[in-house]
């Protein structure tokens, strides 16, 4: 089974490099040929992405992995606050869904506007305190994910915070976090040619100088070993 | 099967099981890759190039997508030699042929690491980084002076115990005189091409994508560049080669057999499929005996002339 913040990466025969791409959810195969259906949310942004959107069905595309290290399992009986941004709530996703029972989850998913927000249906089904922002107010708070986590964090029992979406957002959060003196763990998005640790392209610069590999050594994070200011 | 193709074959002094190896820096230690490739099924693999102490990499973006390849600026981040061989060697399955790759800023750190690996015989071969594009202070300016280059060369017979292959930089005017300089320095044999230099530009940041600026073109867009090289210096001397430079399928690595290769390196593909070794070497195995011949060596300069 795959596990929250696992990443596989995804490929058509153009452009030439995969695209690591969280895993949204696993399910049960839809056909005969496939042993799992596996899924994934995407934006076009560009060649790659529009290429794979114009897949139809039966079009075959390579997938490798599982790769990386995935979330860790909150604690049973634990406040945790999720954030997801972009398509960065495609790795926060299982998280919620997964949640052990008894832990008591709150969902804080941002985007530009509602439309740009995708599976919301699935979202709302969840068994989590959901809120919503979007920067333009179509859709729950107007304005950043980081008013709602700064109201939760004050509360005071949060356990851990769990970040997915674009850099800004995720050293954000982590900032917010580290004020309150709560854990906040992120899940990077570099880009990456190999996503197993051979190409050294991810490189994520760390506190003490060196370099973390994002496929290797993350794409999951605790934020406190990730220095931001060096990120691409 | 009685009409089963011979494979094997001899690089330099180096035996291989098959003709297929895997490029330095697009292979780790070997291990990262034996979660998704029986490391058996290919002639073997050449490591991530290695210097006497560790060193730590450029600082990102060190990679970007171009047509039909990528831009890399690595920089030669590796653990060093010790660890190499005193923690990636042992890490490795039995039967599994390593070919190390040595580099340095100067003569005496290529031959300190060769001393090092001289007494470890886990390694089959040496082969000499004489090309990597991004840094200044080393790599390019061997491979690109043939004095420099030929000095090196002799630098490294004199402090190596395995076969010397010297991987040649794309970036000269005439690959056939730099080949010619490695054959006359007493080198075992030749590896070529490295990277192209290169470079590209987001223009909305107005920046190089590479932070480091100029970087190295691999991939499927440097493979004719690359069979070109492989058949001048193919041309140009007697000891063994091996091609280098987008191979991304069995025609690929039959091509540079046929210009006079004995041996090839997948590299970039290895990035987005890291089974491609395994089944170029399947590939060529079935080619050789489809059209009959018996010795996967009886196609290494089998190019027919118009």
């Amino acid at each position: 089974m795959l596990s929250p913040g696992e990443v596989t990466n995804v490929r058509r025969d153009d452009p030439l490099l995969p695209r690591p791409m969280a895993v949204f959810r696993q399910r049960p195969a839809s056909g005969p040929e496939s042993p799992s259906d596996v899924e994934v949310l995407y934006k076009v942004e560009g060649r790659g992405t529009a290429l794979l959107a114009e897949a139809r069905e039966g079009a075959r595309i390579r997938l490798v992995g599982p790769l990386g290290r995935p979330f860790p399992t909150p604690r049973p009986g634990a406040r945790v606050v999720v954030v997801g941004g972009g398509t960065g709530i495609a790795s926060v996703y299982g998280l919620a869904a997964e949640a052990p029972s008894g832990s008591r989850s709150t969902l804080i998913l941002g985007a530009r506007s509602a439309t740009d927000l995708m599976a919301r249906a699935d979202f709302e089904a969840l068994p989590a305190i959901l809120q919503f922002t979007t920067e333009d107010g179509s859709l729950g708070e107007k304005g950043l994910v980081t008013a709602p986590l700064e109201r939760a964090l004050a509360e005071g029992d949060v356990d851990t915070v769990y970040c997915c979406g674009p850099t800004p957002m995720m050293r954000a959060c982590a900032e917010r976090a580290a004020a309150a003196g709560v854990t906040c763990v992120v899940s990077l998005e570099n880009n990456m040619a190999c996503g197993f640790g051979v190409c050294l392209g991810c490189a994520a610069p760390r506190p003490a100088g060196d370099y973390a590999l994002v496929c290797r050594d993350g794409p999951v994070f605790d934020a406190s070993e990730i220095q931001w200011d060096g990120l691409p | 099967m009685s009409d089963a193709v011979d494979m094997r074959v001899d690089l330099a002094g180096i035996p291989l099981r098959n003709p297929v190896l895997t490029a330095s820096g697009t292979f780790g230690y070997g291990t990262e890759l034996a979660p998704f490739l029986d490391l058996t099924r290919i002639g073997g693999f050449v490591a991530k190039s290695l210097t006497p102490k560790p060193r730590i990499g450029n600082p990102p973006p060190r990679i970007a997508e171009v047509p039909a390849g990528m831009l890399n600026a690595i920089s030669l981040e590796n653990v060093g030699v010790e660890a190499f061989v005193e923690d990636k060697l042992p890490a490795l399955p039995e039967g599994v042929t390593v070919i190390a790759s040595v580099f340095g800023t100067e003569p005496a750190h290529y031959a300190e690491v060769c001393e090092r690996l001289a007494e470890v015989p886990r390694v089959a071969g040496i082969e000499v980084n004489a090309s990597c594009p991004h840094v200044k202070a080393g790599g390019i300016e061997f491979g690109q002076d043939p004095k420099m280059l030929g000095d090196l060369v002799t630098v490294v017979k004199r402090a190596a115990r395995q076969p010397v292959l010297v991987k040649l930089s794309p970036n000269v005017t005439r690959i056939a005189d730099m080949a010619k300089v490695c054959e006359d320095a007493g080198a075992d044999g030749l590896s070529l091409i490295n990277a192209v230099q290169a470079m590209d530009v987001d223009i909305r940041r107005r920046r190089t994508v590479l932070r480091n600026g100029l970087g190295g073109l691999s991939g499927p867009a440097i493979r004719p560049i690359a069979l070109r090289m492989v058949w001048q210096a193919a041309q140009a001397v007697k000891i063994p080669i091996c091609g280098i430079g987008g191979i991304s399928t069995p025609e690929d690595a039959i091509k540079f057999l046929l210009c006079g290769a004995t041996a090839i390196q997948v590299g970039t593909a290895n990035y987005l499929d890291p089974e491609a070794a395994g089944r170029i070497a399947d590939g060529i195995a079935d080619y050789a005996r489809e059209q009959g011949f018996p010795r996967v060596s009886d196609l290494v300069g089998a190019l027919e002339s118009w």
